[in-house]
């Protein structure tokens, strides 16, 4: 078998490896770099700057971990984007190593469906060349999504992409989106002390996570003194020699040095020659698929961003491996029942499962068909040793059964803690089997072992109500 | 324990009259049980508070509590020192640690306010 991957991102270098691993014979075709926008522009950078933040508030807060230090710290953004492209080279290099150790060979340029059976491969400065394969993957991705009427200038109106290699820390910054990205550039900047505004069209911060998540990190980002203005449009946007001026609905005018957009991604699919191969997009743009990850064209596969589904890097991994067993003649279907994801805010925020306003909105009354158990950081020993104490547990559980519906965590170290819920879920176990397992002492998930007792009512280091 | 000339609300605030302004706190029942405050939501100025609804929100290290306005009005300033150091809640509840002034709307509200020998009595019995 002969398998041909367009993009090495989160979802073809993962599905080029497991093809190599079942015996195909594999070819990635990649335009810029292996490990695609999550290693380059996307995931790992943000992760690394991230930490650059976080090791700078540590340090402003020495002296209440009993640390004396006398001396100056600043955030040096040179450094900061220097260690953030040494973490990327490293990763890329792991790629490219997996890749040479499975044999995958890898084709450096753009390729591009001239029919159905073959695409054409324009190196950068190599020959053109036509491969041909049994079976093909799209995995092309997404990029940032401009705002038609104040397109990026790379300068003052800038993408998650800029936002990642500054060479200098701005005294002022919009953004236009309260998601994800907006809130996580958000912490980021604000931290290195950056004049930081949100602007967001919703009624809240991140409005597809749950209602109560929003409700703190809106007053986290309170507390880190950056603005945030809900349910307002950004009617215009001028450029000056010294910055950038945002004009809103309602007639208010904001100042800033740079305007960071995140809105949303755009699709890859143009310039990949997809009219000569059959596959066909959906209204939004994106390639249509299956459950099985199958195009408009049997032969050809897609998966990832460019499906236009949940874009993130471990369901476009999932939807690879699973395209990929699929070639191989394991049929099987892509599962998005337990999808969890972290936004990496300070406090950090995980979820999976459903959201109490997806419950409400299809009619559904707490107490009735399902119930709620919370727990909060500040009553944990180990949040109050690690310095942490901002946050909440909630588990949600079906009112009958107590099955797990979904599980929220705002807090230090969310992202990994909601694992377990993860596991627990796509087991189809109950608030009881969380609730029963016994957690180590001293740790933050502790916190949702007692927030599954309280789905019961009796979370034991909760006051009595 | 808790100043004669104040007037107070079963939701433990204070409340200092002066005219048609009232300036609004905690009280130190109510700073004790929460016990070290790191942070206050500060209310805006001119911003409407109704009696009996919330004002503000108080996270200590024990927890995350309403702030609940004992009157209504609008807010005509408040305490911005608290932003930077919420502790002074903590260390004078009834002087450095004010949240805000408010101009009062209803005057009728001011029935339902305790006394400080009420006040006195009414937390004995919350602490049971």
């Amino acid at each position: 078998m002969k398998i041909l991957i367009l993009g090495s991102g989160p979802g073809g270098y993962v599905a080029a490896l497991r093809g190599a691993q079942m015996g195909a014979e594999v070819t990635v075709v990649e335009e810029k770099e292996v490990g695609g926008t999550c290693l380059n522009e996307g995931c790992i950078p943000t992760k690394t700057l991230v930490a650059s933040a976080e090791a700078y508030a540590k340090a402003k807060d020495l002296a209440s971990y009993g640390i004396d230090f006398t001396g100056e710290l600043r955030p040096n953004a040179k450094k900061i984007v220097q260690r953030k492209n040494s973490v990327i080279a490293t990763q890329v290099k792991g790629i490219r190593a997996l890749f040479k150790s499975w044999g995958i060979t890898l084709k450096e340029g753009r390729g591009s469906f001239i029919s159905e059976k073959q695409i054409r491969v324009v190196s950068k400065n190599g020959p053109e060349e036509t491969l041909t394969a049994d079976k093909f993957i799209i995995a092309t991705g997404s990029r940032p999504a401009s705002i038609p009427t104040f397109p990026f200038d790379g300068n003052r109106i800038i993408s998650s992409t800029e936002a990642l290699d500054m060479q200098e820390i701005p005294d002022s910054m919009l953004i236009i989106g309260a998601g994800v990205m907006g809130c996580e550039f958000g912490c980021i900047y604000r931290e290195f002390g950056t004049d930081v505004t949100l602007i967001e069209l919703m009624p809240r911060a991140l409005t597809t996570e749950d209602p109560e998540i929003s409700q703190i990190i809106e007053r986290e980002l309170k507390k880190k003194k950056i603005k945030l203005h809900t349910g307002v449009k950004v009617e215009k946007v001028t450029t000056s020699e010294t910055g950038v001026t945002a004009y809103l609905s309602g007639g208010k005018e904001l100042t800033a040095s740079k305007l960071l957009v995140t809105i949303g991604r755009a699709f890859n699919t143009a310039g990949v020659g997809l009219e000569n191969a059959g596959v066909t997009l959906d209204k939004r743009g994106a390639v249509t698929v299956n459950e099985f990850m199958e195009t408009s064209n049997k032969d050809i596969y897609a998966i990832g961003d460019v499906t236009g589904g949940m874009l993130l890097a471990h369901v476009a991994s999932k939807q690879g491996l699973c395209a990929v067993g699929n070639i191989m003649g394991h049929k099987e279907k892509m599962d998005y029942s337990v999808i969890p994801a972290g936004i990496f805010t300070h406090p950090e925020i995980a979820s999976v499962g459903v959201r109490e306003h997806q419950l409400i909105e299809r009619g559904d009354k707490d107490g009735v068909n399902y119930k709620v158990g919370r727990f909060q950081y500040r009553a944990l020993g180990k949040a109050h040793a690690m310095g942490e104490i901002s946050g909440m547990f909630k588990v949600i559980a079906d009112a009958k059964t107590n099955k797990l519906l979904g599980v929220h965590i705002i807090g230090q170290n969310a992202s990994d803690i909601i694992h377990e819920a993860a596991v627990a879920m796509k087991a189809g176990l109950t608030a009881e089997a969380l609730a029963e397992t016994v957690h180590a002492h001293p740790t933050l998930a502790e916190g949702l072992m007692e927030a599954a007792e309280d789905v019961m009512g009796r979370a034991v280091h909760a006051p009595k109500p | 324990m808790n100043p004669e000339e104040l007037r107070y609300h079963k939701e433990h605030t204070w409340v200092s009259i002066s005219g048609k302004k009232a300036t609004i706190g905690i009280t130190d029942y109510a700073q004790d049980a929460l016990g070290d405050i790191v942070y206050i939501d500060i209310p805006e100025v001119d911003a409407e508070v109704e009696a009996n609804t919330e004002m503000s929100e108080i996270e200590s290290t024990k927890a995350t509590s309403s702030v609940i306005a004992p009157l209504s009005g609008t807010i005509l300033s408040v305490n911005e020192d608290l932003e930077d150091s919420p502790e002074i809640i903590n260390e004078d509840p009834y002087g450095k640690g004010w949240i805000a002034v408010i101009e009062i709307s209803d005057d009728s509200e001011l029935d339902d306010l305790m006394d400080s020998s009420d006040y006195d009595k009414f937390i004995e019995e919350e602490a049971g």
